[in-house]
């Protein structure tokens, strides 16, 4: 139960954030009722994170198809929950100091993000395959809408578009992935496949299976070169990247994979293709890292870079390089969350992330650059802090692999160590070193702002996090050594190590260090070519395509009523033509009864008026009177229930036409020469096609209908004698449910069909598709845009 | 338009609404066991909105409302057997006596054909204000005082969809569409 009332709590602060929260004036409140469910979410998952005995919710809500909503907090996702609710509860007292006073639309930004922070939640509680999927779902759209954020922005809205394209890919991949895997494990009934239940998947469909896993995790996680939309995402204000891009959704990939990896581990192409994305990005992030001006996308490569490291680890598992890899993530979502933070701070207080820009912040910003130290110094991996256990874990787990597996991983991993060390190096000090008295302008200090309080209040106690974690290191080590045990029961006995000794691990570790900072201290100033993110361009043309290809297939919407009826009625006919063979003429009876025969004769001549007459009048009259003929029909048949709804239609639509005279001449307008004979062939196409039908229908046999069975049930279970209405509103009310759902979107689309022809189209509503890419490009190094409004 | 003409039509409307009313109600409840439910009585009840609306009588305005409470009802209906522990849409039947009524079998299915109903009302009510059925009224009741032929409203001109129709209509609209091109 506390499971829902914790998604509860959080969907209703969403909502009321969305609904009432411009009622609140103060930033401080906004965030404030924001940050109070994933503060108790993350409160309650502490308190299980040492329970050996698991927590497991699930509801059915399709009992057919064995479909549930299942929860599990075990002590995986009470860990990972913790990660996320934690630092989502910090990110929320982050923003209270980085937006300002004068922001706007913060109601808004804060039910987005915190409904990003729901779906995440989901996400890592889930404990069926398909309720994984559902939140992962979630996770893309939200993360778009919060990409998103500053959508007057033409470089934001084509950030924003190309995140959502490659994920909600990925979205797809990984939905047939899990049904290739599922499929495979499960026989039958699909429905409901725990996520810890999950057996060893052989053969071909274990291949597919963990390549289409991995590419799922792969555009997740931002892994190259499915990476060019997180530097893009950058876009968004500073919490949501503190957010999603260090502690959440950028995770859920590397989550994914863990999951899996009891199901796929075996199978072949698990490890080459794992690691290829894994070291790829591992080494190709950390060398955009390098060449960046942007602080921020120095830590946004640092991030792909990072997540490389915990997908190749996951690649070659399991065994010690799974524990690596969880004890990698949880420093990770430390160290990166307080180091974004730290950037959105010089951002606010300076007016720019460009390190070309930056000077003497240690001095003007001391706490700020300690903050920066400490976690810098825990993603390069540098002792006493708990980036340096983790990464120890990870080459102990290469050291201790063979042959081909071994040099591949160890090679990789040193070689993207001692990038991260550099990168690190250069990130620290391009934003806080002062620079040498070169360029005229800029030799003095930066101006820098006062210090927002509600910031230092959240990044201080993450620096302190990565310390205290290695104080602590004997607690993390168990927590993470129990959570991988659940997926991993071989990495239960491994341990994170505070001082190794001189081993070869440790060795290797120095040598990293040593050799990353020279390289970064060699780089520090030096201005690169930013680079272009490998593949970027083909993705993003890839983007351009896909978006042209959908204006092209818009143009189908001509704007042509003559032609839209036409081609809409040409569809509905040709439905008919599979069912010509189905013709039997002799099994076609004239009438069942006389009556009907007159009501067809009146019927045809209406409708032949309908066509003939010239006055739009006469011709709305003869319509009525075809309508009506039909609904005769209906009660000979014995169907009173269709008779009176077609009635009532009929009426309607008299009220319509008499409305709709108003604004139209009272005579049809003459048709062109050369449309006349189109529109007649259109026509007997039409009346043939559904003649056949109908023929066609008619002529099979029928047998006898489930009379007795329908009204039994319906009287039993529905308590109705209508059985038309029985169904409607209970055996089949889903159908119905549909089918209401459908009719609003009716009623939308009548509204702004109607209304698009009468309103200036507001400028910025048209996107300037051909020259957004470029502009991105061009938009990239520029900083100092992360305030919503005139934030200053 | 017929508003300011008729009023016949405009008073027969206004007695005529209470009857129709009359009429969705017993639709809505015979629909258990006789012809009519909550899709029919939308209908009637959104044909007489129509009919008020065109007279200028007192009608339900803001579409999108009627609409979303119209879904919320029925997805109410739909979720909560989920939160009781049943699946999807299950029905519950409840059996009591009223006073008047005598006894009286009422399921959850009745609710969400309530659901059913609002949203047609709501879907009829969202076309006659796209059709600027409510503007078209005040205008016209005010236009039709200069004189009876010859209309002069220029807001009606530009609402004309730009198609081949209304050129060749022998309308008065036509004309002045052809002055402001």
């Amino acid at each position: 139960m506390t499971v829902w009332l914790l998604l509860a709590l959080h969907v209703t602060a969403v909502v009321g954030l969305a609904v009432g929260g411009r009622r609140l004036t103060s930033r401080y409140a906004v965030f404030g009722v924001a940050a109070i469910a994933p503060l108790i979410t993350a409160i309650w998952v502490a308190s299980r994170l040492t329970s050996d005995d698991p927590y497991v919710t699930s509801i059915t809500w399709v009992g057919q198809l064995d479909l549930t909503i299942a929860f599990r907090v075990d002590e995986l996702s009470a860990l990972l929950t913790l990660i996320v609710s934690g630092i989502g509860a910090l990110v929320f007292v982050y923003a209270m100091g980085y937006f300002g006073p004068t922001a706007t639309g913060l109601a808004k930004f804060g039910a987005t993000l915190l409904a990003f922070s729901t779906a995440m939640v989901g996400l890592v509680l889930a404990d069926s395959v398909w309720t994984l999927f559902v939140f992962w779902e979630l996770t893309s759209i939200t993360s778009f809408l919060l990409v998103g954020h500053k959508h007057p922005d033409p470089a934001t809205r084509y950030a924003a578009r190309r995140a959502l394209l490659i994920t909600a890919a990925g979205g797809l991949v990984l939905l047939a992935g899990l049904l290739t895997v599922t499929s495979a494990t499960v026989s039958g009934g699909s429905g409901s496949v725990g996520l810890r239940d999950l057996t060893p998947v052989g053969g071909t469909a274990g291949a597919i299976g963990a390549v289409l896993i991995l590419v799922a995790a792969a555009t997740k996680s931002a892994q190259v070169p499915f990476h060019v939309w997180l530097p893009g995402a950058m876009a968004a204000p500073t919490p949501v990247s503190a957010y999603l891009h260090s502690a959440t959704m950028v995770k859920a990939g590397v989550i994914l994979v863990l999951l899996l990896q009891p199901a796929l581990a075996e199978t072949g192409p698990w490890t080459p293709v794992g690691l290829a994305f894994g070291l790829g990005s591992m080494l190709w992030g950390a060398i955009g890292a390098l060449r960046h001006r942007d602080a921020k996308l120095i830590l946004a490569w640092g991030t792909v870079s990072q997540l490389g490291l915990m997908i190749a680890l996951l690649a070659v598992g399991p065994g010690k390089a799974t524990f690596a890899a969880l004890s990698i993530l949880v420093a990770h979502a430390i160290f990166k969350a307080a180091l974004f933070m730290v950037v959105g701070e010089v951002d606010v207080r300076t007016g720019t992330r460009d390190i070309t820009k930056l000077s003497g912040l240690a001095r003007s910003m001391p706490i700020a650059f300690v903050v920066a130290v400490v976690s810098g110094a825990s993603m390069a991996g540098v002792p006493p802090l708990l980036g340096f256990a983790a990464k120890e874990a990870a080459i102990e787990a290469g050291l201790k692999l063979d042959g081909a597996e071994r040099v591949v991983l160890l090679g990789g991993v040193i070689v993207g160590s001692v990038f991260t060390v550099a990168y690190t190096l250069r990130f620290l000090i391009g934003v806080f070193g002062s620079r040498a008295p070169e360029a005229d302008d800029a030799d003095r200090p930066s101006d820098v702002a006062p210090r927002r309080s509600p910031i230092t209040a959240v990044t201080v106690p993450l620096a302190l996090g990565s310390v205290v974690g290695f104080v602590a290191l004997t607690a993390v080590s168990n927590r993470v050594a129990a959570a991988v045990s659940l997926v991993d029961e071989k990495a239960a006995t491994f341990e994170l190590i505070r001082w190794p000794g001189l081993k070869a691990a440790f060795v290797i570790s120095m040598a990293i260090v040593a050799a990353g900072s020279v390289l970064g201290a060699a780089l520090a100033r030096q201005t690169l070519r930013a680079p272009e993110p490998l593949g970027a361009r083909s993705v993003d043309r890839l983007v351009d395509v896909v978006l042209s290809i959908a204006q092209r297939i818009a143009r189908v919407q001509h704007g042509s009523l003559p032609l839209y009826v036409m081609t809409m009625c040409l569809v509905a006919a040709s439905v008919a033509v599979p069912f010509v063979g189905d013709v039997d003429l002799d099994a076609l009876v004239r009438w069942d009864e006389p009556m009907q025969a007159v009501l067809g004769v009146v019927v045809l001549v209406a409708a032949a008026a309908t066509v003939s007459v010239g006055g739009r009048l006469a011709a709305a009259l003869s319509l009525g009177a075809v309508g009506f003929g039909v609904a005769g029909l209906f009660v000979v048949q014995g169907a009173p229930d269709l008779a009176l709804t077609q009635l009532l239609v009929e009426t309607v639509i008299v009220v319509g036409f008499v409305i709709g005279f108003g604004r139209l001449g009272r005579s049809f307008p003459r048709v062109g020469v050369a449309w006349r004979p189109i529109r007649l062939a259109v026509a007997a196409l039409v009346g043939i096609g559904v003649m056949t039908g109908l023929a066609a229908s008619a002529s099979r046999p029928s047998g006898t209908p489930p009379l007795d069975e329908l009204t039994a049930q319906s009287v039993d279970t529905g308590g109705g004698n209508n059985i038309v209405n029985v169904i409607l509103t209970d055996m089949r009310a889903l159908d119905t449910f549909g089918e209401i759902i459908v009719l609003a979107v009716v009623a939308v689309g009548v509204v702004s069909l109607a209304r698009a022809g009468r309103t200036t189209d507001d400028e910025s509503a048209t996107l300037p598709d051909e020259g957004a890419a470029d502009l991105l490009r061009r938009a990239e190094p520029v900083s100092a845009g992360d305030r919503i409004g005139g934030t200053s | 338009m017929i508003s300011s003409r008729s009023i016949v039509v405009r008073t027969g409307i206004r007695l005529a609404s209470p009857l129709a009313l009359v009429v969705a109600g017993y639709l809505f409840f015979a629909g258990h066991n006789q012809p009519g439910g909550g899709f029919a009585a939308g209908l009637v009840l959104g044909a007489v909105v129509a009919l008020r609306a065109v007279v200028g009588l007192v009608t339900p305005r803001r579409a999108s409302w009627i609409l979303a409470l119209g879904g919320t009802i029925a997805g109410l209906v739909a979720v909560a057997p989920i939160v009781a522990g049943h699946t999807l849409l299950d029905q519950v039947v409840v059996e009591t006596t009223l006073p008047l009524l005598g006894k009286v079998k009422a399921g959850s299915a009745l609710v969400f054909d309530l659901g059913v109903t609002i949203l047609v009302v709501g879907l009829i009510v969202a076309v006659l204000e796209a059709l600027d059925v409510y503007d078209l009224r005040s205008r016209t009741s005010r236009s039709v005082v200069q004189s009876d032929g010859a209309r002069v409203d220029p807001a009606r001109v530009a609402a004309q969809p730009t198609d081949t129709e209304s050129i060749g209509a022998p309308d008065d609209a036509g004309i002045e569409r052809g002055g402001t091109r």
